[in-house]
């Protein structure tokens, strides 16, 4: 068996340069997918941890009558009792932080033009807490505690649209829990570009008293979880999921993955982008491979023969060929693996940038995220590519007549 | 001669090969008979049919007519398993230009025919080092074949065919890519090893030097046996042998 897999290990570098060729285009396939992989895993990570940071949280808590029907009043299927919630939540392990919320809808005027706007109202420092702070473009964050004020961020869409800029101030009306129609003057302390452009142009931001002033209601749409890292979303749901049992509202769970529907898409798409990606690579590592192998047999045919007349079976010479291809595969893989982490480290320190995506407004970095997975799957990828390539040389091979194998120039 | 005591016979054969809408005879109603231990030649002219006979007693090839038996097993009943099992058990084969495995040193490439049998490293090793011993190639025995001359690359060759102790050993125009020195010390080499360790050897040439060494010549012309230097009658091709080692 050793002499086997050692004749099979020197007929690889039999021809050295054929076999560097091979190697180059495997090796070429691995590290491309390597490199669309990881930087197209670096943009779903940044996704991902943007979508969480931007205020979706990793975890939110609903009632459970939040998602059976539509609210008749404002807040009317809103959490009452959410300063017990948080506070049991809070208590769970890899929990940084629990954040209530009032998401509302209203109109916005600044005294000659009016526009709609998609409302929340936060508590800003259980935000800031949970390190889920808004992407300004000018001035600052809402205050913990304002004088008086009442405190507002607007998106920079709602900014330009309505003519107004930090300082400035605007009129807030919507419709509060008993159906009436309520005001307040807002000033606003920041402008938020969040790089979506649909956001941006209907965000505003208050504070949670605030909000329940001008919605006359103490109670909160939801109450957002902010772990210590994202990975610890599954096990902390198993943990809180028992603790709210037993409440005057029933309560529900939603994992930040279950509200991403915008993330999911998108990587719905990256995803089949990448699999076409990798059937084509797959493809093209197979044609050459069998083209290099049926190349070989063919300069190895009177060797063959020779094999074949000293009692050597036909399986074997399968199994020579087989060997040979895989081990090119393994080489290849191995070349594709180092070629790739190498051109990720030179790509990851060269702070290259890509123009916005579309959606967005700010352009991204261009990063290559180092994935074992990937690595894995495309190695294995391409030596299960070079193992089905090796298959037909191999059955020509052991299919070769002898006396004619011999006879071959 | 009596075919039970006989290591080959060739019983009527005959080889044809088509060639467009024809049948080129290669071999006509040729038979033969070799005894163990016997050093014999088939000599003849290009296309006379040495190389075919040659690959039919080494069952690399088959009969279109006729029976060819090794060791009193008629060939034509095995399956390709059995018939693969016969080649690995009972026969060498040098050829013309070697054919040694390019990858290979000599000690691997004389140790090959062993590896196929399955047998162990240790008797591995005893076996391919009187193999070489006796080609008097020790010394090279770690050299790959691109290192060595044509010479020593025949008698590697050689080492390889008798390394698993064959009952027939079938080299086809083994002197052919060598000088007259090296074909002179292959063939006596060859002589040697029939001698010492009783081994039949059967080969093809039309060289001249060789069969001057050669007890036994069996002449083809056009696929016929024209001549047997140990028989006693020609008729119709057939050789009806009698001969005496």
């Amino acid at each position: 068996m050793g002499k086997f897999l050692l004749l099979a290990f020197r007929n690889v570098f039999r021809n050295r340069r054929r076999t560097v060729m091979t190697l180059m285009m495997v090796g070429g396939g691995v590290a491309g997918l390597l490199m669309v992989g990881g930087f197209f895993a670096f943009m779903m990570r940044g996704l991902r941890e943007s979508t969480i940071r931007n205020g979706l949280g990793h975890i939110q808590i609903f009632t459970a009558e939040h998602f059976r029907r539509d609210e008749v009043h404002v807040l009317d299927t809103g959490i009452s009792n959410w300063r017990q919630v948080a506070a049991s939540v809070q208590s769970t392990e890899h929990v940084r932080g629990v954040a209530p919320r009032i998401e509302f809808y209203g109109m916005l005027s600044n005294g000659v033009k009016s526009s709609v706007f998609m409302g929340s109202a936060v508590d800003p420092q259980a935000e800031r807490d949970m390190g889920f702070s808004p992407r300004l473009s000018s001035g600052r964050d809402l205050a913990s505690n304002s004088n008086g004020e009442v405190e507002a961020l607007i998106g920079s869409g709602v900014a330009r649209s309505m003519s107004v800029k930090v300082g400035d101030g605007l009129t807030i009306l919507a419709v509060t829990a008993d159906g009436a129609l309520n005001g307040i003057d807002v000033q606003i302390v920041g402008i938020v570009n969040s790089g979506f452009k649909d956001l941006d142009d209907r965000y505003l931001r208050i504070s949670l008293p605030s909000a329940q002033r001008l919605l006359q209601s103490d109670r909160v749409t939801n109450l957002v979880v902010g772990l210590d890292s994202t990975e610890n979303t599954d096990r902390v749901v198993t943990v809180v999921g028992p603790h709210l049992q037993g409440l005057s509202q029933r309560m529900e769970l939603r994992k930040w993955i279950d509200l991403a529907a915008y993330y999911k898409q998108v990587r719905t798409l990256f995803s089949g982008i990448f699999l076409f990606l990798g059937i084509i690579v797959f493809f093209m590592v197979l044609m050459a491979s069998v083209n290099t192998l049926l190349m070989a047999m063919m300069e190895r045919t009177r060797e063959i023969g020779t094999m074949l007349a000293m009692g050597t079976p036909r399986l074997w010479i399968v199994a020579l060929f087989m060997v040979e291809a895989t081990l090119i595969g393994v080489l290849g893989a191995a070349v594709g693996v180092a070629a790739g982490n190498l051109l990720g480290v030179l790509l990851n320190a060269s702070g290259l940038h890509i123009p916005p995506p579309p959606g967005t407004t700010v352009d991204m970095s261009f990063r290559v995220l180092y994935m074992p997975s990937l690595m894995i799957g495309s190695a294995v990828m391409v030596i299960v590519s070079l193992a089905l390539a090796s298959i037909l040389p191999a059955l020509r091979a052991s299919r070769l007549q002898i006396v004619e194998a011999l006879a071959h120039v | 001669m009596n075919p039970i005591n006989s290591l080959v016979q060739i019983e009527d054969v005959t080889r044809k090969f088509p060639l467009d809408h024809n049948a080129v005879t290669a071999l006509d109603r040729v038979s033969l008979c070799v005894r163990p231990g016997e050093f014999l030649a088939i000599a003849g002219p290009s296309g006379s049919g040495k190389s075919t006979l040659l690959n039919l007693i080494g069952c690399i090839d088959k009969p279109t007519f006729g029976r060819v038996l090794i060791d009193g097993i008629d060939t034509a009943s095995l399956g390709p398993a059995r018939t693969t099992q016969l080649r690995r058990e009972k026969i060498g084969f040098v050829f013309q230009t070697f054919n040694l495995i390019p990858v290979f040193t000599a000690r691997e490439n004389v140790e090959y025919p062993l590896l196929v049998q399955g047998l162990g490293s240790a008797e591995r090793r005893k076996r391919v080092d009187a193999a070489l011993e006796s080609v008097g190639l020790s010394a090279r025995a770690n050299h790959r074949p691109d290192l060595l001359s044509g010479g020593e690359r025949q008698r590697v060759a050689v080492a390889r065919a008798i390394v698993h102790r064959p009952a027939l050993v079938l080299a086809d125009e083994p002197t052919a890519n060598l000088d007259t020195n090296n074909a002179t010390q292959l063939i006596d080499l060859m002589r040697d090893l029939n001698r010492s360790l009783g081994l039949t050897f059967i080969f093809s040439t039309h060289d001249q030097r060789l069969l001057e060494h050669t007890p036994r010549i069996v002449r083809l012309t056009d696929g016929q046996v024209v001549s047997d230097s140990c028989s006693q009658e020609i008729s119709h091709g057939q050789v009806f042998a009698s001969c005496v080692s």
